[in-house]
């Protein structure tokens, strides 16, 4: 393959070698945008539910978080293995994730300091992380999409710890769900 | 006489370009990766690979993958520098 290349030739090259590293690193990137908003929003659904037909016991549901942080760790370890390639951007996401589900821990931890309105807070750091995505990954839909999470956490400080739940069942649905099946449908390139 | 800068003879090749391009859009890629990408065969890639880290353009580190050997390249600083004036070269004798 030791060929004499011309000016053209080499930019064309140069070009084309370029645009397949791109599609190689792209992946879609809907997996835990999907099963995050899907486990969140049963649980915040649930709890609302079960409080309101007055079971002692509403916060149960939210046991589910336990498997869903498994299974995320497990895929999160096994594409990194897998991925044949490791690229600047996969590795900012990692690092923005990490930092908001370890922020998500400790606002968890603190629940009662904050006389249980946490849901806000939380939607405010999904938001900080699905804007930082769309903007990195450069798709307005999910970018847009976690202003929405910014505006339910807005509404959810106006109301009463027991609504919240609801608009951050409806916030995670509108804010993971949707940029998650428009990711998995759409397949963007990255980088 | 030109005024053209010579184009460095060991970015103007095929597929020492063809490589030199995949890694600097990614942080790090194996072996088979780059072999698949620039459709080459294992022997020559393995050759041109090792001109390129005799350069100081690229590291390669070789490690395991359970049982299987895994080669993994990435571009270092001065491939970086010499990609570059490639560039710009190739841009001067296009314009």
């Amino acid at each position: 393959m030791e060929k004499e290349l011309s000016s053209k030739e080499s930019l064309e090259l140069i070009t084309q070698m370029i645009s397949k590293a791109k599609k190689e690193a792209a992946g879609d990137g809907s997996f835990h945008l999907l099963l995050w908003g899907w486990v969140v929003a049963v649980c915040n659904f649930g709890h609302y539910a079960l409080e309101k037909i007055g079971y002692e016991h509403p916060y149960i549901v939210w046991l589910l978080i336990i498997p869903a942080t498994g299974i995320s760790i497990w895929n999160s370890i096994r594409t990194r293995n897998r991925a044949r390639v490791k690229t600047h951007l996969d590795e900012m996401l990692a690092g923005i994730w990490i930092s908001v589900f370890v922020g998500m821990l400790i606002i968890l931890g603190f629940m009662s300091s904050l006389s249980f309105h946490q849901n806000p807070v939380i939607l405010i750091l999904a938001g900080v992380g699905v804007i930082s995505t769309g903007v990195l990954i450069r798709v307005k839909l999910v970018r847009n999409c976690g202003m929405l999470l910014m505006m339910g956490a807005v509404i959810a400080f106006l109301l009463p710890v027991i609504d919240q739940y609801l608009v951050a069942g409806i916030a995670m649905i509108l804010g993971y769900l949707v940029p998650g099946y428009y990711l998995k449908t759409t397949y963007r390139e990255r980088v | 006489m030109s005024e053209f800068k010579p184009l460095d003879p060991l970015l103007h090749s095929q597929l020492r370009l063809a490589v030199m391009s995949l890694l600097i859009s990614v942080e790090e890629a194996e072996f088979t990766f780059l072999k698949e990408k620039t459709e080459s065969t294992a022997g020559n890639l393995s050759v041109q690979l090792d001109k390129l880290e005799k350069a100081g353009y690229i590291g390669i580190e070789k490690s395991f993958r359970g049982k299987r050997p895994l080669t993994t390249c990435r571009i270092l600083p001065e491939g970086l520098k010499a990609f570059e004036d490639y560039v710009e070269t190739l841009r001067k004798y296009i314009e």
